[in-house]
């Protein structure tokens, strides 16, 4: 048998299609995929929600703590306070199916938070910051407002689907894809949903303080406290349009011709 | 001020690490070049030198000396070749980005076990074997890999008289 020689053929072993073809093929697909999956969840739940009616879910999370969502602040005299002005402001609400509860989550971080079966979630940065009731009573009344359009059960049967939907995508870099891809689509809705909270929130303020007055000032110091570059990505992954909202809210407050000052409440504390 | 901020978030979310892929396929694609042109010159040079898998030696080979001789290299992914075959595992499919990678590698690895024996004075090498093997991981989790080793090999034999086979 004669050898001969021969250069190493190529071609073979490499697929000619150009890398960043290939790149933005996968990237182009895949975010489709994403956003097509959320669509298709954000379907069902509101599919889910038209089953379950609010007294079913009053009845069925009436008193439903999730103790490993939230560290109840041991004795927190604040509690009170708050219970008996939530009570005020549902007063507003008459035909509510809800009957509410607040508790004191142990946190730094200053949020709220409507949770199935009539709970609301203050922490106790929330409650360090507010300067007024009615500063508090808007933030109260936002909660409210997420209870009566149920976003609270869209939120949270969001968050379940797309926590399941990620546990099966475990690699970090294509999970971070899917995470921002479904994090722009569901915003739209969201910030639909927070929009909405905020003008029944105002209205809620307005009929039980005769006007507005402070109701969005928290904000408004947000907006200067997190002016920092440091805050930014927090800032902004958490209250995307804090300067939007200020500005709706004023426009509805014009359009409704509530009184934009009035006697403010102080705190009981 | 609220326009900018989401055209900012946006760039933070999207345009950055898009940024760092590019920066990563730029780079590692002018070292791939780089690599196959430096390979192929190589091969051009050990061009003619007899490398065969037969796991016995020609009957008509004549041969004073042997040894066995090792090639092999350590060779990385980069960011670009990592996150779309991370995107095609989802699917499944040829991962494209990773054919050229492991062509350098055998290609290398043949080249440095060819280049070895001709320096030795060898005259051919038979036998010829390729192995490979995943290398350390390249993230705390134990996931992710930091690169694969190729390993060429085979046994190199010095002819008795240069001009009586073949
Ligand atoms: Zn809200």
């Amino acid at each position: 048998m004669r050898f001969v020689a021969k250069q190493p053929k190529e071609g073979i072993n490499v697929s000619d299609t150009h890398p960043l073809v290939e790149a933005s093929t996968l990237v182009v697909g895949l975010t489709a995929i994403f956003v097509v999956i959320v669509l298709a969840i954000i379907f069902m739940i509101e599919v889910a929600l038209f089953f379950v009616s609010a007294e079913d879910e009053a009845n069925l999370f009436g008193d439903w703590l999730p103790e490993d969502l939230i560290t109840v602040a041991p004795d927190d005299d604040r509690l009170v306070e708050i219970q008996l002005l939530v009570d005020r402001l549902a007063r507003h609400w008459p035909d509510s199916p809800y009957t509410f509860r607040v508790e004191i989550d142990d946190s730094e971080t200053a949020n709220a938070m409507a949770l199935p079966g009539g709970l609301i979630i203050v922490t106790r940065g929330l409650l360090d910051r507010v300067e007024s009731e009615n500063e508090l009573a808007f933030v109260l009344g936002h909660e409210l407002g997420h209870f009566k359009n149920r976003d609270h059960l869209r939120a949270l049967g969001r968050g379940i689907v797309l926590a399941m939907f990620f546990a099966v995508v475990t690699d970090s870099d294509v999970a971070g894809i899917g995470i921002k891809a479904t994090d722009i689509t569901i915003r739209g809705f969201s910030r639909r949903q927070e929009t909405n909270a905020d003008e029944f929130g105002l209205a809620v303020v307005n009929s039980e303080y005769g006007h507005v007055d402070e109701a969005w000032r928290l904000f408004e110091r947000w907006e200067v406290e997190n002016d920092s570059v440091i805050n930014l990505v927090t800032y902004l992954s958490t209250h995307p349009e804090s300067g939007d909202r200020i500005i709706d809210m004023k426009r509805q407050a014009e359009a409704e011709g509530w009184l934009l000052t009035g006697d403010v409440t102080p705190l009981n504390w | 001020m609220d326009g900018n901020l989401e055209t900012l978030e946006l760039f933070l979310n999207f345009g950055f690490p898009l940024l760092i892929l590019m920066i990563a396929y730029f780079i590692g694609s002018h070292i791939e070049k780089r690599h196959f042109r430096d390979i192929r010159e190589r091969e051009t040079k050990v061009h003619g030198f007899p490398v065969v898998s037969f796991n016995t030696m020609p009957d008509d080979w004549n041969v004073s000396s042997s040894d066995m001789v090792t090639g092999s290299i350590v060779i990385s992914l980069d960011y670009f070749k990592r996150v779309i075959a991370g995107l095609r595992g989802l699917i499944g499919g040829r991962i494209k980005t990773y054919e050229p990678l492991l062509e350098r590698a055998r290609r290398e690895a043949l080249l440095r076990m060819t280049e070895e024996a001709r320096l030795q004075g060898y005259d051919a090498i038979f036998n010829v074997r390729l192995e490979t093997s995943r290398l350390a991981n390249a993230r705390r989790d134990g996931k992710g890999v930091a690169g694969v080793e190729m390993l060429a090999f085979g046994t190199a034999v010095k002819f008795a008289s240069r001009f009586a086979n073949s």
